[in-house]
């Protein structure tokens, strides 16, 4: 499996890439054709139960997933960008028990070709939403490690 | 964690300012003036950083009248990175599942091409 991580250790965020042993526009409709989505998105055992997906900059998206300790997830958003087959943009959230949207953040997904392959890249961003791009510059998420690490310390 | 308190969180943690102060009590606790040090910035501005922290429960203040220790709240960071490490797992495991998804697409793909 060609999978490569590289979390939230150096970044500023939570990055992910892979490569994908699959042609670009392959994946970038498995990313947008809410029947595809639905087989895929969520953690292992999870079951999706819901898929609304209106695919264009400005377009809502809901999709509700089961656990299978059978409690029940919606996350919902909306679509920033769609640059086929390149980027997929949107915002991220999910409700709570009374359907209210909980903590946004951003999602920036890029397909590259790479040969027959495809490198995907996830970027999601925890502050775009709240404050400045700029502003957020300085390594927050070491940061919060460090803190973390203190955190087992003491 | 309710989840406007984790936008509290992260809204307090998007200033490198406060991120520094943070960083300074870890170390352990320090005055408004201690902490205002390292920063070209007048009193009443750090005061001001340090009541975001506060009223996002990053920061404790001592009751002192004129010394008010700030000491470091640990919990709200602690969640913060939790949530992280979450959101970590959800995608690698959406990606592994992705993987089955695409190579099951490809097969049935080449099955069909055959038999035409």
């Amino acid at each position: 499996m060609a999978a490569n991580t590289d979390a939230t250790s150096t970044s500023k965020e939570l990055v992910i890439s892979r490569v994908l042993d699959a042609p670009r526009r392959l994946v970038f409709k498995a990313w947008t054709e809410p029947e595809q989505v639905a087989r895929w998105w969520g953690p292992r055992g999870f079951v999706t139960t819901l898929c609304e997906m209106d695919i264009r900059p400005g377009g809502a998206y809901r999709v509700g997933m089961r656990s299978p300790q059978g409690t029940h997830h919606v996350r919902r958003g909306v679509y920033r960008e769609i640059v086929e087959p390149e980027r997929v943009v949107f915002t991220y959230a999910w409700e709570d028990a009374e359907g209210r949207p909980g903590h946004e953040t951003l999602v920036t997904v890029t397909f590259a070709e790479e040969g027959t392959k495809t490198k995907l890249t996830l970027h999601q961003a925890v502050f775009e939403t709240i404050t400045a791009r700029d502003e957020h510059q300085a390594g927050w998420a070491s940061c919060l490690e460090r803190f973390a690490e203190y955190l087992a310390r003491s | 964690m309710p989840p406007d308190r984790l936008s509290t969180t992260f809204a307090a943690l998007a200033d490198p300012t406060r991120r520094a102060i943070l960083a300074r009590l870890v170390a352990g606790e320090a005055s408004v003036t201690e902490l205002g040090e390292p920063f070209d910035m007048s009193l009443p501005a750090i005061s001001k950083h340090l009541k975001v922290l506060e009223r996002a429960g990053l920061i404790r203040r001592g009751r002192q009248a004129q010394w008010r220790p700030c000491a470091l709240e640990a919990r709200p960071l602690k969640d913060a990175a939790e949530w992280l490490e979450h959101y970590r797992l959800f995608w690698e495991q959406s990606l592994d599942r992705l993987e089955v998804h695409l190579r099951e697409l490809q097969s049935k793909r080449k099955q069909r091409g055959r038999k035409h």
